[in-house]
């Protein structure tokens, strides 16, 4: 059988990287890299997975010392057979410390999206807060969603939550921009830009535009 | 509350024992210990089966001999030594009087609050099935029943009384391959219940099978087969019970409900296995495999089960929503305390269009156990129109117990939702400083509390174990206040 126990791993690592004042940062495509973050260490990293190929993201953020703030959120758009995976592992060593996840994709074609998100609180990590979001829109019969977001929790003062979702486009919000003249297909990627705009928004400035109208442009070619 | 005071609440209740934990004194007969084909074909000449069903077990056995005991569970689970167990132990019967029940047997089943003879119990009537270690005792208001084509008697007796219905649907939607150790109960399975509600009939009573595990070294393996047929209703109940004792004991049932047509089935369980003493020394493994086929359109089913016992728990029933338009719930509370650990869940397999299910979890850790949701929705390529809502809390007490939460959620149709949600929260000071503040004794307060937390699941339970409940749910947590 497996354990059941909480179960210490190393908390110092080769190849880590240690953030101990803020940290911004904006990946594209794949990347496997893990974040020590100590006090005083703000990190907010965004993933971006567009059109057009596979990523994989496998991200591990080790939340050292009190006051540790980490954001992670991330941005996956497969329209035609993409195979798109998320792992992200939040290891709450050390209570006081904070965390937030907020994950949204669109998957279309014949593609896969893949998210797992798993946040850890140590014993002992009191005052813990970690929250973690993830949601989907199926665009086609032969896309695929699967998501499993994984609390393991061994300090009971703690504020934790994730909540997770996969769904279609709102029938009744395209009825009403329908009503309101706007054509079927601009009112689909006007729902589906809102859907991803809570993660577009936190771009830095210098990627913002950039990124939403590469997003604008992929959603008008379906 | 100063503190002597505090800890003195805390001994007082903590010595509250396990109140079902006695041991019933009668002779028994057992088959040797250990596990190979040999006793598999005992156990079936024992008990008078027909070649087929020693087919059947000789088939699971040799599936099982080439299995693996399954390591995902987030459990700290002790080796089992499959050998070091007794598979079969029967009280022996009188020969003088062989259709009569010993009466220490239904002075047991009397303590536990069973009665095995047909009277008016507090919320009207409740068909029983008793099983006591490897068979079943008595079942009452058989004849009753029999008046509305309803068949309800123990496992033994439906293979040898109704063979053609047992074989339709046996292992139809718990395979004998399905888990290790679904194949290990259909190998040794010992007795259980049987219940077939014909078409367009409403049972008018409450169903209920209660398992006693009573011999030292043995295990229990019952299994459970139900069938509603179209357009019928039946309520079912299952309750469990087992005597205080140093080794662990393993329980290792299959539950399989076939729900057609427009029929409906609720399903309640109020686990209450012995789950070890405070050291966690002792205690049920308690390794069931659970599940039920919604197969005809507009089929109903519908899980209850309020966990409080067993050292380890591993259980997720489980339903396969196959008709169009059929609907499913899991409503659960799960308490652990001391050195408990429970794994537990539902699985929801979309299949049939529009089909809807719901799950709502709530999980209560205390003392140093740990207790996990683990839970899949998958709706397939076909569940268009599909729909799910799954809300799983945990509540923790104390700082040394753990609470998990593993959702696994695939979505194959572009024409669903699916929505799941988490929290984890601890009793707040502000709660039992308000109840404190009104006179409630804080060992009370968190009782009110927990009963609060628990309180939508609670409601859905039959009315007489809807009482049990809040009363187990107290006595589980008795102590935990620190």
């Amino acid at each position: 059988m497996g354990h059941g126990r909480y179960i210490p791993s190393e908390p110092v690592f080769e190849g880590a990287v240690l953030v101990d004042r803020p940290l911004r940062e904006v990946c594209f495509a794949g990347v496997k890299r893990r974040y020590m973050v100590t006090s005083g260490g703000d990190l907010h990293l965004t993933c971006l997975a567009l059109p057009g190929s596979d990523a994989l993201f496998d991200i591990s953020v080790d939340l050292l010392d009190e006051g540790a703030l980490a954001r992670l959120d991330g941005l996956y758009l497969s329209l035609s057979d993409e195979d798109i995976r998320l792992r992200t592992t939040i290891h709450h060593r050390s209570g006081g410390a904070i965390s937030r996840q907020l994950f949204k994709g669109i998957a279309g074609g014949t593609s896969k999206a893949v998210f797992d998100g798993t946040i850890i609180v140590a014993p002992d990590a009191e005052k813990t807060e970690a929250y973690q979001e993830n949601h989907n829109l199926l665009l086609s019969e032969a896309a695929r969603v699967e998501t499993r977001p994984q609390l393991e929790i061994y300090a009971d003062d703690v504020k934790c939550s994730h909540g997770a979702t996969v769904g279609r486009l709102d029938s009744e919000a395209q009825f009403y921009m329908r009503t309101r003249g706007i054509p079927e297909t601009e009112a689909r990627i006007l729902q589906m830009l809102s859907f991803l705009s809570p993660v577009l928004e936190t771009l830095p400035e210098d990627k913002r535009s950039e990124v939403t109208s590469s997003v604008e442009a992929s959603l008008r070619s379906i | 509350m100063d503190i002597q005071q505090e800890n003195k609440i805390i001994e007082e209740v903590t010595s509250g024992e396990y109140k079902e934990g006695f041991v019933t004194d009668v002779e028994q007969e057992f088959v040797p210990k250990g596990l190979n084909e040999d006793i598999v074909r005992t156990i079936s000449a024992l008990k008078g089966e027909p070649e087929w069903l020693l087919e059947f077990r000789l088939d699971a056995f040799r599936k099982w001999q080439k299995m693996e005991m399954p390591s995902w569970a987030h459990l700290d689970m002790p080796p089992i030594d499959f050998q070091d167990i007794i598979y079969y132990a029967a009280p022996k019967k009188d020969s003088e009087r062989p259709k009569e029940i010993d009466p220490k047997l239904a002075e047991t089943f009397e303590k536990l609050g069973i009665p095995l003879h047909e009277r008016e119990v507090l919320a009207g009537v409740v068909a029983v099935d008793a099983v006591f270690d490897s068979v079943s005792v008595k079942t009452t208001f058989r004849k009753t029943l029999a008046e509305k084509g309803i068949i309800f008697c123990s496992f033994s007796e439906a293979v040898k009384e109704h063979p053609d219905l047992v074989r339709k649907y046996l292992a139809t939607v718990v395979p004998v391959g399905d888990n290790y150790f679904a194949a290990l109960n259909s190998a040794v399975f010992s007795d259980g219940s049987f219940c077939y509600i014909p078409k367009g009939v409403r049972c008018p009573m409450d169903l209920s099978s209660y398992f006693r595990i009573n011999a030292r070294g043995t295990g229990q393996f019952e299994r459970t087969l139900i069938v509603a047929d179209e357009g019928s209703y039946v309520s079912y109940m299952e309750g469990c019970t087992a005597p205080m004792r140093d080794e662990q004991q393993l329980h290792a049932a299959v539950v399989e409900i076939v729900v057609e047509k427009d029929a409906d089935v609720k399903y309640s369980t109020v686990q209450n296995w012995y789950p070890g003493d405070a050291e966690g020394k002792g205690g049920i493994l308690n390794l069931v495999t659970k599940r039920g086929i919604c197969k005809g359109s507009g089929s109903h089913l519908s899980w209850t089960q309020v966990e409080t016992g067993s050292a380890i728990t591993w259980k997720y029933p489980s339903t396969i929503l196959k008709g169009d338009h059929s609907s499913s719930e899991f409503y659960s509370v799960a308490v652990t305390n001391n050195f408990q650990q429970a794994d537990t869940g539902t699985k929801m397999i979309h299949l049939g269009r529009d089909t809807r299910s719901r799950i709502i979890s709530k999980g209560i850790s205390a003392g140093k156990s740990q207790n996990s949701y683990r839970g899949l929705v998958r709706i397939g390529p076909s569940a268009a129109g599909a729909r799910n809502h799954s809300q799983c809390d945990s509540l923790l007490i104390g700082p040394l117990c753990g609470a998990h939460t593993f959702p696994d959620i695939r979505t194959y149709n572009p024409d669903s939702i699916v929505e799941h949600e988490a929290t984890t929260s601890k009793i707040s000071e502000d709660q039992l400083f308000y109840c404190n503040q009104r006179g409630i004794e804080p060992e009370d307060a968190v009782g009110l509390i927990v009963n609060g937390y628990a309180r939508e699941v609670l409601s859905r339970l039959p009315m007489e174990f809807a009482v049990e409940a809040q009363k187990l749910l107290q006595v589980s947590l008795e102590g935990s206040v620190g």
